[in-house]
């Protein structure tokens, strides 16, 4: 398989990134209950999102094979109420993954605020972030900065949050995709993930004003990789403005 | 006699014998007699026949509808016997014609009422309008009180049959008038209105229904979509009365420019206001058509900045993104005869009396032969006055176009307007409005709906399938409470309410009419105008683009907002465009196309230049400078290339440095041409595995594409292909099948507009819908309502059933094709090539797109990745 690394030893394996040097597949935003907060607004959208996530995490984790997969924030959608129905979801979503990986590791997100008592069940536990000393990495769900001695020391940062996508452009035409983007906050080295939702591509980060406080910067100089059917590497956003 | 024209006239003696006394002498004293629509009308209204009367405006048309009307409340009101419910129901599309109407009815009944307290009788009929700005206040007294006559539009009257109380008092309507019927039928609006009456019809069986509709065609088929079918097979019985050209015509086409070639753009301008001056300064008040929104402001400018002085404060631009209060000013000022000249897009279209006007100008074709009439119908607004319009065009295809154009309207040839079918979506609203209402069997329900002109042929499998969906089915059965919009037993085949917030749901979300989606643009905190929403998705960052004028840089989006600042000197980067021009009507194209084969003959024989104009000048009732400019341009195309017309199809193959061009003159309107050059550029994409590109208007189309395209094996495969099943496939990625799904989500009740009090944004919405669409067509790709969108693209959008019928034609061998490879485009093709650069559509789906980018990409960054 042709492979696409926006790091060395960082590989880009469909919606995820795979650290070889831990074999760790991180995954992002699921945002599990996607639709029942679109019926509650009068969107009467049918389900689609936990079946099809399970089918796209699951080539991908037969594809990798990881042995611990990092979930860097939102995992369910919704700050409020929680159904039983969806409940069961994300359990059933964690049940899935320790069938291909034996290691699961949880990072916050926004969304995940109530998440505890159900993780805690699991015998997981919540971190705000997470280091990885052999890529001197830190991956961190990215809505808000960090002040921690890890942040301070990592020359790399991986985020979420953003759900980026860029919309191509022709004539009429605009369609979306899911994207990865690299580029730099300070003179640290960021990797931006796109969503692993399956209802919502994401938004268009060469039109809509970003809302991470690590994506304030000009982001001309960022390099993208599109991914659909595979991974298509587009070169800088500067290419794409015009 | 089901449906029948009129013959039968009846003299104002037999008519004033009719009607009781108060009214006569009113009717005596105010107009002294009848006008032409009233003698056909009035006494067939008296004896409750379902009537439809098509006539221009200001012909009385109202009057003639209600006399009969008024006539049976006086008489009852004077002894005693009229009761507290409604009688008669008036619905109009506009709500500005409801408060028109009032006064007009109010005033013949005033006085009638104080002639009777003269006598010593008591006369009182009470008037109401209902519409979405009735006060809540308004409303409660007309429940306790109801108006005799209900002054309504479609959608409050769908309210209001599913109001519990005020239901009651609509239980014994006598009288259904239906005004400016012909615009209603043409949209979703009517066939949602088809379905009310059909309500109105089951509460009192005895309705009788009228209809009243400005010049059209076919009559007939607007009449059956009036009053329905009162069995499985025969409609309602109704009568016709057509008077339709009781007014003298003067219309004559303008062309400010002689030579419409070597000519700069600012000489055009030029010439064009100083004729439309001059126009103006000749009349009293002239009221200007043009057929977009911008272009109405900009006219307004124009004639501001270029005669300074001459039009400050006695001109105004009226269209719909007018504000109410300053649209609400202009036609009062209009009908005062306050102002000079009035511009407007479609907005003074339908009947709002707006006084004296004593010429129309149309800036531009009006594409259509009814059109036409309906804008120049404004003028001249009394009886026995000639209408006069004036039609100023800029270009030789609108010369060509509105010189026939004009010979039709004087031969009294009208161009047949489509009425939608089937609709999927409106069906499945009103089926949860009924089902809201009472517990009905499917069955009945069924035989309801198909008594609407509109669902006559609905297949008992798509309303199955609209029950389903509305029963939520296709959601899992634990989620269906949250899905399921009706209750729905299978079982016994009965289906009712569900859910206790069903009615304000109902109430809050009900219409057909789709939000327009408008971006607003910002300098910072500062409002400077709004952008279609569909713009919006191309803009990226940096991108200059015009505004009201003014060119703007664009910095970045949230939500429906955008931020830019001015860049003046700098050129827009992205061109400007019309998202809905109007089309040419295809019978009015078929007439051009006769047109040109009488020339193409012509030429072919060698007849001499003198012969040929003579003939154009007695054939368009034209004069000798229009006829020689049209030999001109047709000569010019007969040298160069060759003329093509209803019998040829001219396929003009041209290699320049972008690719390889096929130019195919269609000339069929741009809602067949959509439907064929898709369906063309598809195969043609398959064939040639390359992407095609498609340009098309009015006359033509292009399509291009870098590979040599085999032109004469995809016309045959397309002919031995079901156009539909090619067009459905060329569809399914495009935008406009995206936008209108998300209509069609909205009316089907998929997307609420108002829930639990909120009330969700066009941004929302355009937002919600495409998640749904991809959501949908991943649990069913048949969904009822993503058809119905894909039929509202093909039927009501494009026109596929006349795409298939050229098909047809090609196929029978009526129509020659014949190829030709040219240098450079032919005369008849420039404006195809110019037009529909704005205009591209690409043939390849979302996979296909994306790597056609990428390898676009790769050869500008050199091949780097993957």
């Amino acid at each position: 398989m042709n492979k696409n690394y926006v790091l060395p030893g960082i590989a880009i394996a469909d919606l995820g990134l795979y650290l070889e040097k831990k074999q760790a597949l991180i995954i992002a935003d699921l945002h599990l209950g996607y639709e029942e907060m679109l019926n509650k607004q009068g969107v009467f959208i049918p389900r689609i999102n936990f079946r099809d996530i399970k089918k796209r995490l699951r080539s991908m984790l037969e594809e990798t094979k990881p042995a611990r997969v990092i979930i860097n924030g939102d995992l369910k959608h919704e700050f409020g109420e929680i159904s039983r129905q969806e409940w069961r979801e994300v359990l059933e979503m964690l049940d899935f993954i320790e069938k291909y990986a034996k290691e699961i590791v949880l990072i916050k997100g926004n969304h995940d605020t109530i998440l505890g008592p159900l993780v805690k069940r699991k015998g997981l536990e919540i971190l705000d972030e997470l280091y990885i000393t052999e890529y001197n990495a830190l991956i961190l769900h990215g809505h808000k900065l960090s002040r921690s001695k890890e942040f301070k020391k990592a020359k790399t940062l991986i985020i979420a949050h953003e759900h980026s996508a860029i919309g191509l452009r022709e004539g009429q035409r605009v369609e979306l995709y899911k994207c990865f983007l690299k580029g730099k906050y300070g003179r640290k080295k960021l990797i931006v993930m796109p969503s692993m939702n399956a209802v919502a591509i994401g938004s268009d980060v060469l039109r809509e004003k970003l809302l991470s406080p690590f994506l304030q910067q000009e982001l001309s100089d960022f390099e993208c990789w599109l991914v659909e059917d595979k991974v298509y590497y587009f070169g800088k956003l500067e290419e794409l403005y015009s | 006699m089901p449906i029948e024209f009129q013959k039968e006239k009846y003299s104002d003696e037999q008519i004033f014998a009719s009607m009781h006394p108060l009214l006569r002498d009113w009717f005596k004293e105010t107009f002294g007699k009848f006008t032409e629509p009233q003698r056909y009308a009035i006494l067939n209204i008296h004896s409750m026949q379902n009537t439809l009367i098509t006539a221009p405006t200001g012909t009385g048309k109202t009057l003639a509808a209600f006399a009969a009307i008024l006539n049976e409340l006086i008489t009852l009101s004077e002894i005693g016997r009229l009761e507290d419910k409604v009688y008669c129901i008036y619905i109009s599309p506009l709500r500005a014609l409801s408060n028109d109407i009032e006064r007009n009815l109010n005033e013949p009944l005033q006085a009638i009422k104080e002639k009777a307290e003269k006598l010593g009788k008591k006369i009182n009929i009470r008037v109401a309008v209902r519409t979405g700005d009735t006060p809540t206040s308004k409303r409660a007294s007309m429940l306790k009180k109801p108006p005799h006559i209900l002054i309504t539009t479609p959608e409050s009257i769908a309210i209001l049959l599913n109001a519990p109380r005020f239901k009651e008092h609509l239980k014994e309507a006598k009288w259904l008038i239906v005004d400016e019927i012909h615009a209603l039928a043409e949209n979703k609006r009517g066939v949602h209105l088809s379905l009310s009456m059909e309500r109105l019809q089951r509460l009192n069986p005895e309705l009788c229904r009228i209809g009243l509709s400005a010049t059209i065609a076919p009559i007939k088929e607007i009449a059956k979509f009036l009053v329905g079918l009162k069995n499985e097979k025969e409609f309602r019985d109704c009568k016709i009365v057509d008077v339709q050209f009781a007014k003298g015509l003067d219309i004559v086409v303008l062309s400010p420019i002689r030579d419409m070639i070597n000519v700069t753009q600012e000489e055009i301008q030029e010439r064009l206001y100083t004729k439309l001056d001059e126009l103006i300064q000749q009349h009293k008040t002239t009221l200007v058509f043009t057929n977009t929104r911008s272009a109405t402001e900009r006219v307004v400018n124009h004639l501001k900045d270029r005669f300074p002085g001459r039009y400050e404060g006695i001109i105004g631009a009226h269209h719909s993104s007018v504000s109410r209060e300053k649209r609400l000013s202009i036609e009062e000022r209009l009908k005062k005869g306050k102002l000079k000249a009035v511009v407007c897009s479609t907005s003074l279209e339908l009947g709002i009396d707006i006084g004296y006007i004593d010429l129309v100008v149309l800036l531009g074709s009006p594409k259509s032969i009814s059109r036409a009439l309906q804008r120049i119908g404004r003028s001249g607004h009394r009886l026995h006055d000639t209408i006069k319009g004036r039609i100023l065009v800029l270009d030789r295809d609108d010369l060509v176009e509105c010189t026939i154009l004009t010979k039709c309207a004087k031969e009294k040839k009208l161009d047949r307007i489509h009425i939608p079918t089937n609709c999927l979506d409106v069906l499945a609203q009103h089926i949860y409005g009924i089902a809201i209402a009472e517990r009905i069997h499917e069955r009945e329900l069924f035989q309801l709906v198909r008594r609407s002109y509109c669902y006559k042929d609905l297949p008992k499998k798509d309303f199955n399938e609209v029950l389903s969906y509305l029963a939520g089915e296709y959601s899992s059965l634990e989620t269906r409470h949250v899905y399921g919009k009706i209750w729905y037993d299978r079982e016994t085949g009965y289906i009712g309410r569900r859910g206790k917030f069903a009615r304000v749901i109902y109430m809050t979300n009900i219409g057909t009419i789709p939000d327009e989606a408008k971006v607003k643009v910002k300098i910072g905190k500062e409002t400077i105008g709004y952008l279609d929403e569909a713009f919006l998705e191309r803009l990226r960052k940096g991108d200059v683009f015009t505004l009201g004028g003014e060119k703007y840089r664009f910095l970045y989006s949230r939500g429906m907002t955008i931020q830019v600042k001015p860049a003046e000197k700098i050129p827009p980067t992205i061109p400007n465009w019309v998202s809905e021009m109007l089309p040419l009507s295809f019978d009015l194209a078929c007439e051009i196309q006769r047109f040109r084969k009488l020339l193409a003959e012509k030429f072919q024989l060698g007849k001499k230049k003198e012969e040929i104009i003579e003939f154009i000048q007695e054939y368009a009732y034209c004069n000798r400078f229009t006829a020689e400019t049209i030999y001109n341009y047709f000569y010019q195309q007969h040298r160069y290339a060759k003329i093509p017309h209803d019998g040829l199809l001219l396929v003009e193959q041209i290699k320049d440095a972008e690719g390889n061009h096929v130019v195919f003159h269609t000339l069929y309107g741009r809602r067949v041409n959509d439907a064929l050059s898709r369906a063309l550029a598809w195969v043609m994409s398959k064939l040639t595995s390359a992407d095609i590109m498609v340009s098309i208007n009015d006359n033509g189309f292009i399509l291009t594409s870098q590979r040599k395209m085999p032109v004469e094996n995809a016309l045959s495969i397309l002919q031995k292909s079901e156009i539909e099943i090619v067009l459905k496939q060329a569809l399914e990625d495009s935008e406009i099948l995206k936008r209108r799904f998300r209509h069609c989500a909205t009316r089907a009740l998929m997307i609420l507009r108002q829930y639990k009090g909120y009330e969700k944004s066009v941004a929302k919405q355009q937002r919600s819908s495409s998640l749904l669409i991809n959501a949908v067509k991943r649990i069913d790709p048949d969904f009822c309502i993503l058809r119905e969108a894909r039929r509202e693209v093909m039927e009501d959008s494009m026109d596929l059933k006349n795409a298939r019928k050229v098909i047809e034609w090609l196929r029978e061998g009526k129509i020659k094709v014949e190829k030709i490879q040219l240098p450079f485009p032919s005369p008849f093709a420039f404006n195809i090539f110019a037009m529909g650069r704005s205009d591209l559509i690409r043939i390849d789906n979302r996979l296909n797109f994306i790597k056609r980018m990428h390898a676009k990409v790769l050869e500008k960054i050199g091949g780097k990745g993957e």
